[in-house]
């Protein structure tokens, strides 16, 4: 790389040499010099609004603000001259004309910029006799956020996160002049997963989390450093807690992941954690109704269950929510201690789909998203299943790249999407392979209908001249009736274009649970069974190194009565395997089930003995992203009750089991790991496997109605949910509100459904009820129905054995008559 | 009183007609700047020695010279024709009177920057104008003016009319092009946001006033060395205490006395006080400033700072004006039409509201005229854009000027002019 070209300058007397491009403001932070600001925001380009970073210039008769100006040779720079000090004075004497200074009952006190500004650099006293602005306060801006308009100083920080940084345009400016407010458009809640953020950086108080609001003074917190395991972006972030609670989560600056970033289930997402159902002793199965016991009797009673069968009639589903040392420990235990090698983290996988065929996991480095010049999204809701990758994606698009979407529901990210291939049920699989085509340069054969040829040669053509290409595919494409067509062209175009195929699947740890071996097929580190045999038994001593059975074929195991004892493990298998009805089948013909779980799950509650777990924010170990970066997760609080970390429960077992699994914490369970995971290391990335690809093969037929359900299922993500933990998670059960279901105006014309009002959605096997959402989002002819809503499970309505699921909808109190 | 030349069919009935225009000589000039290179069209305008009469008054030839020549580039021309500095009215007239003249300008000078869209961004208030040239619009269109390959040179041009959206501040050219682009008001940082270099959705731009269109549908039409021959004329926006109000076409540099002549002196044989002489965005001058010539580089050399010829808009006041109350309501029109980016002119505008308010009802104290100067002394160099810092040389003019009227008030709680010339 050629040097950058420098320029010198002098700061109050010191010289400096700055790159080219740098800003007089940063040149004097980078040198110690500090420059008092407000609107100016190192991610985003400077604005000059504040006029607070004012300096004097040699030879410029107006002071300067360092923020804007650009610094260049031999420049001679004041930044504490009367004349700069009597500056930024009337500068501060504006802005506190009106501001309430409320510090004392102001959330912002103690970290406020604006506090310690007007310590440092403020004229001392107010000229300013007449009367403060006056607004009714405060004013709520949806579910997560209030603003206070008295102490918004109007630095448009937050207005132009939503502009540059979340795309979002969630926050504007509303009035003129003296007048001006933030507010939302047409006053409606924020529409927004990114808002937390505004009110980091928020100078003032104006912007406040509706959760934090008279919880905490930043003096009484104690800031935990962790990792979010919401998703699997894994943020780095920091639990600030006082006493015994997380009294709310920020984001820590790491330039590799989030940079400086969380999204909404990240900053509000993690409430769950104190919430007071959380279990606190161990249950147990006693005439039809649940006892608290002991730990002691708990485990006696499973190690007993356990005397009584053979290993492989024990299986084990679950663990994208444990941590790395769990999992290796879990793995250790079913292997080594019970001898079964039916152990699947993968529960919510579609059998013979190419779910089970994929490394899930990312092989391209999340910050080198933002360099991209062209990102293709196959069936992959970005801003649902990754947020925070998104805000990469975005930058990239600041630079110019290209966005490519083939997805039968539109992107939230529409607007910055170039070719947005909206496809119906079935069809994915077909553009894909068009679009393959016109890559590799031969004649794309017929796109499906409804789908632009030239569009697609155009799109094909960004993608080819690409040097930068990212491909990423998603659930969506992987569950679709047609998802090995739509992997093997995704996997041909990848060749094609020289470059990875990303698989945006799993979530929480699912990538530390693969790489700690919750597989039936391969070992830690992903290695082959065999050929990891002889260190895992000096590690473990014996164990079954069979190749078991994949959480698919489990259920159909159990449903055939194969099984004597399932462990699910921080999972809600009810709700989360992909049909409910064969989860329902298989629990009747298991006799005995055992859940580890923080909540009384769906699942717990059909169980026989329930465990109390502790969840990642009371843990200490390592959490794996989706990039396969390993990072630290710290306790931050202990765990209600009795409630165990989940290598503990496992290794306490194991000795009821005479077979003795000892460590001494997280950190000799990960130093046993790094012998056997090449690779693991803190802030390390593990690589992913890659996934054997199949040749495209000609487009399937998509199935055709049934009598009587005329419209297709498209299952599908929602960050914002009711689950087990966002329902627990107040901030995020109000942004993800009733269940709901998208459909095509045409379907709800004819159905006579309104918008927000009530319908039912039946199939052959069961129905659910929702809120309709009317959007030309979807093509007519089918309804998206996102999970993880457990009112409404999507999987109540599917059968796993019909590739596609219709279904009917009907509005239970049909529009009026227009 | 000088001959007029864009000012000449203005009252004609059918001026607006195509043509009408044409037979008074219109597109003639269109055909002569198409029959040469784009170039040699900026060239004569540089040789014009033309202003923009917008109000900044920066050579027309240089601002399309920064334009980037390469054809892969695409370039756009916008008029502004958001007229809203007090005072100012003469591109309504312009438009109002002769839409065609400025059709044709826009023309030629979207040719000469190579510009394939101008936009013009209307007023919304000026509904005749806005009738008057969405028809000239359709009319040349229908008559090859506009559209493809206009007159048969090869080049094409599509113009778009759009309203804006009522504030001040949309008449500064980059919080026009903001707003015209579908967003708030606000101006943008120069650098990097030059019109010229990432102008309207960020492509090359060349922002130009009504009025400096025209005047190059003249020299187009006469030729450049016809134009300087007239002394170059300017319009000025006469109103206030005159005897007859109106736009006047005069030679630059002609002095206030004479303009105020010509507009048929101070109105009632009353004496003159004090003037804007270029909008309410300079500072005022006393009668010892009359004879001052209207042009760009006499006005700013005055020892008044902020005084500056702006849009041409002479404001006369007469000695009935009390110069408290002139000055508090032209601090109301700063405070009510500032955007609200910056700090110093949104809240000081506020601030300064607020004193003359108490000022002017009674409640003035002596300390308001040291609180005056330093409210304006912190607004003075910090502001973002000119909006917020043309309060102050008024203000302060005010201040060294009639000092006696603030203190009057002060002392007293009344107005002595007021109750000198009520009844
Ligand atoms: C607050 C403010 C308001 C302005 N309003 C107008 C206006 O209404 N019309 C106009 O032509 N120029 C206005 N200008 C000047 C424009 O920014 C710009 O200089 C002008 O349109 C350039 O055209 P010209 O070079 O032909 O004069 C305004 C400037 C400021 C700072
Ligand atoms: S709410 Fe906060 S971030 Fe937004 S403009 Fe006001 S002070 Fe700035
Ligand atoms: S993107 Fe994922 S990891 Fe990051 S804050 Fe959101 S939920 Fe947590
Ligand atoms: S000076 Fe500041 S607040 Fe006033 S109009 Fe200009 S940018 Fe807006
Ligand atoms: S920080 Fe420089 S103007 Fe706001």
């Amino acid at each position: 790389m050629s040097e950058q070209p420098t320029v010198t300058l002098t700061i109050d007397g010191k010289a400096l040499s700055a790159h080219k491009g740098t800003t007089v403001y940063q040149a004097a932070t980078r040198a110690g010099i500090e420059i008092p600001i407000f609107c100016y925001h190192d991610r985003m380009p400077p604005l000059g609004a504040c006029r607070m970073c004012l300096v004097k210039v040699e030879k410029q008769p107006k002071l300067q603000t360092s923020c804007t100006l650009e610094a260049a040779d031999g420049m001679v720079v004041y930044t504490d001259t009367p004349e700069v000090k009597a500056g930024q004075e009337a500068i501060l004497e504006f802005l506190l004309i009106n501001h309430p200074l409320d510090c004392p009952i102001c959330d912002k006190g103690g970290e406020c910029p604006l506090q310690d500004q007007t310590y440092k650099f403020g004229p001392g006293r107010s000229r300013f006799v007449e009367a403060k602005r006056d607004f009714a306060k405060p004013v709520s801006l949806g579910p997560a956020l209030v603003l206070d308009r008295e102490r918004c100083i109007l630095c448009w920080r937050c207005v132009r996160f939503g502009e540059i940084i979340a795309g979002d345009d969630a926050l504007k400016g509303f009035e003129r002049g003296f007048s001006s407010e933030i507010n939302t458009p047409f006053t409606l809640p924020v529409q927004s997963k990114f808002i937390g953020n505004t009110i980091a950086i928020c100078p003032v108080g104006a912007l406040t989390a509706k959760s934090y609001r008279f919880i905490s003074r930043p003096w009484d917190n104690r800031p935990v450093q962790s990792t979010c395991t919401l998703c699997g972006v894994g943020c780095a972030v920091e639990f600030d807690v006082r006493g015994e609670r997380i009294t709310r989560t920020r984001a820590r600056e790491h330039p590799a992941v989030n940079d400086i970033w969380l999204c909404d289930l990240g900053f509000f997402g993690h409430a769950f954690v104190d919430h007071t159902d959380r279990l606190r002793r161990p249950l147990m199965r006693r005439e039809g109704g649940f006892v608290e016991t002991t730990w002691d009797e708990a485990l006696s009673q499973i190690a007993s269950r356990l005397g009584r069968t053979s290993g492989p009639r024990v299986a084990m589903l679950g663990g994208a929510r444990l941590t790395n040392e769990d999992a290796y420990v879990a793995t250790r235990f079913f292997r080594a201690v019970v001898g079964t090698p039916h152990l699947d983290h993968r529960v919510d996988a579609r059998p013979q789909s190419p779910d089970l065929a994929v490394s899930w996991g990312m092989g391209t480095a999340i910050a080198d998203l933002a360099l991209a010049d062209c990102v293709v999204l196959i069936g992959c809701d970005i801003t649902e299943t990754y947020p925070v990758l998104w805000l990469r994606m975005k930058q990239a698009t600041e630079r110019g790249a290209t966005i490519i979407a083939v997805t039968p529901k539109a992107l939230e990210i529409q607007r910055f999407v170039r070719w947005q291939f909206l496809h119906r049920s079935g069809q994915g699989g077909a553009v894909m392979l068009a679009l393959a085509d016109a890559v590799r340069g031969t004649a794309p054969r017929e796109a499906p209908q409804g789908i632009d040829r030239t569009a697609l040669a155009a799109a094909a053509k960004a993608l080819g001249s690409a040097s930068r290409p990212v491909v990423m595919i998603g659930r969506t494409a992987l569950d679709a009736p047609d998802g090995w067509q739509m992997l093997a062209a995704s996997g041909e175009m990848c060749r094609k274009t020289g470059t990875e195929l990303n698989v945006m699947r799993g979530k929480g740890n699912a990538f530390g649970a693969t790489a700690a071996g919750l597989l039936p097929d391969v070992a830690p580190g992903g290695r082959a069974l065999a050929d990891a045999a002889s260190e895992l038994r000096q590690a473990w001593g014996s164990l079954t190194t069979e190749a078991g059975m994949t959480a698919p074929e489990i259920l159909d195991a159990a449903v055939a009565g194969g099984l004597d004892v399932l462990f699910v493990i921080g999972a809600d298998l009810a709700n989360d395997v992909p049909d409910r009805e064969r989860w329902r089948a298989a629990r009747a013909r298991l006799p005995f089930l055992v859940v580890q779980d923080a909540f009384l799950t769906e699942t717990a509650q059909m169980a026989d003995v329930v465990l109390p777990a502790l969840v990642a924010a009371e843990k200490d170990g390592t959490v794996t992203s989706i990039e396969g970066r390993v990072q630290r997760v710290r306790a931050a609080v202990s765990g209600p009750g009795d409630a165990r970390g989940d290598w503990a429960i496992l290794a306490a077992l194991a000795a009821r089991l005479g077979k003795t699994i000892a460590y001494s914490g997280w950190e000799e369970i990960f130093n046993e790991m790094r012998g056997l995971i090449p690779g693991l290391g803190i802030d390390e990335r593990l690589p992913v496997r890659h996934p054997p690809l199949g040749k495209p093969s000609e487009p399937e037929r998509p199935a055709s109605a049934a009598g009587g359900f005329p419209l297709i299922l498209i299952p599908g993500e929602a960050l914002f949910d009711r689950g087990v933990l966002t329902s627990r998670s107040p901030t995020i059960a109000d942004l993800a509100g009733e269940p709901w279901a998208m459909l095509h105006p045409d379907d709800a014309g004819t159905i006579d459904a309104a918008d927000g009002e009530p319908v039912v959605i039946t199939s052959a096997r069961g129905s659910v009820a929702v809120r309709a959402r009317i959007s030309p989002v979807v093509l007519p002819g089918h309804v998206f129905l996102p999970r993880g809503y457990d009112a409404a499970p999507v999987n109540t309505l599917i059968d796993v054995n019909e590739p596609v699921t219709f279904v009917q909808v009907r509005a239970l109190a049909p529009a009026a008559p227009s | 009183m000088p001959e007029s030349f864009l000012l000449k069919y203005i009252s004609e009935p059918d001026q607006a007609d195509l043509e009408t225009y044409l037979s008074r000589g219109g597109y003639a000039g269109l055909r002569r700047a198409l029959s040469i290179a784009p170039e040699a069209v900026i060239d004569e305008v540089d040789k014009s020695g033309l202003r923009g009469r917008g109000g900044a008054g920066f050579p027309t030839g240089r601002k399309w010279r920064f334009i980037p020549k390469d054809p892969a580039i695409t370039r756009y021309l916008v008029v502004n024709a958001d007229e809203g500095e007090p005072g100012t009215f003469k591109d309504r007239t312009l438009m109002e009177g002769d839409p065609h003249q400025l059709i044709e300008g826009i023309i030629i000078s979207s040719y000469a920057i190579g510009a394939r869209h101008a936009f013009i961004y209307l007023r919304r208030e000026f509904s005749t104008a806005r009738d008057a040239l969405t028809g000239a619009i359709a009319q040349a269109r229908s008559a090859g003016y506009l559209g493809r390959n206009i007159l048969r040179s090869g080049y094409d041009l599509e113009i778009v009319l759009a309203t804006g959206a009522g504030a001040y501040m949309a008449g500064e050219e980059t919080a026009l092009l903001e707003s015209l682009e579908g967003r708030r008001a606000m101006p943008r940082l120069k650098p990097p946001f030059y019109p010229a270099v990432k102008g309207l959705y960020m492509q090359p731009t060349a922002v130009n006033n009504v009025e400096t269109l025209c005047h190059v549908t003249w020299i187009f039409a006469k030729g450049y060395q016809w134009y300087k021959a007239q002394g170059t004329p300017i319009l000025i926006s006469v109103s206030g205490h005159v005897a007859r109000p109106g736009v006047y076409e005069v030679p630059l540099a002609t002095t206030i006395r004479k303009v105020i002549e010509l507009a048929g002196g101070v109105r009632g044989g009353r004496k003159f006080k004090a003037c804007f002489p270029g909008g309410s965005s300079s500072a005022i001058l006393p009668e010892a400033y009359l004879d001052t010539p209207m042009d760009y580089d006499a006005l700013p050399k005055v020892d008044v700072p902020g005084t500056m010829l702006g849009s041409a808009a002479l404001i006369v006041m007469d000695e009935t004006a009390c110069m408290v109350e002139i000055i508090g309501r032209t601090v109301e029109f700063y405070r009510d039409e500032s955007c609200g980016k910056c700090t110093p002119c949104r809240e000081g505008t506020v601030w300064l509201g607020q004193v003359f308010h108490r000022m002017l009802h009674g409640q003035g104290r002596t300390e308001d005229l040291d609180l005056l100067s330093g409210i304006a002394k912190g607004m003075t160099g910090t502001c973002f854009c000119p909006l917020g810092e043309s309060v102050p040389p008024s203000l302060n003019a005010s201040l060294r000027f009639f000092r006696h009227e603030y203190e009057h008030h002060i002392r007293t709680g009344r107005c002595d002019v007021r109750e000198k010339y009520a009844a």
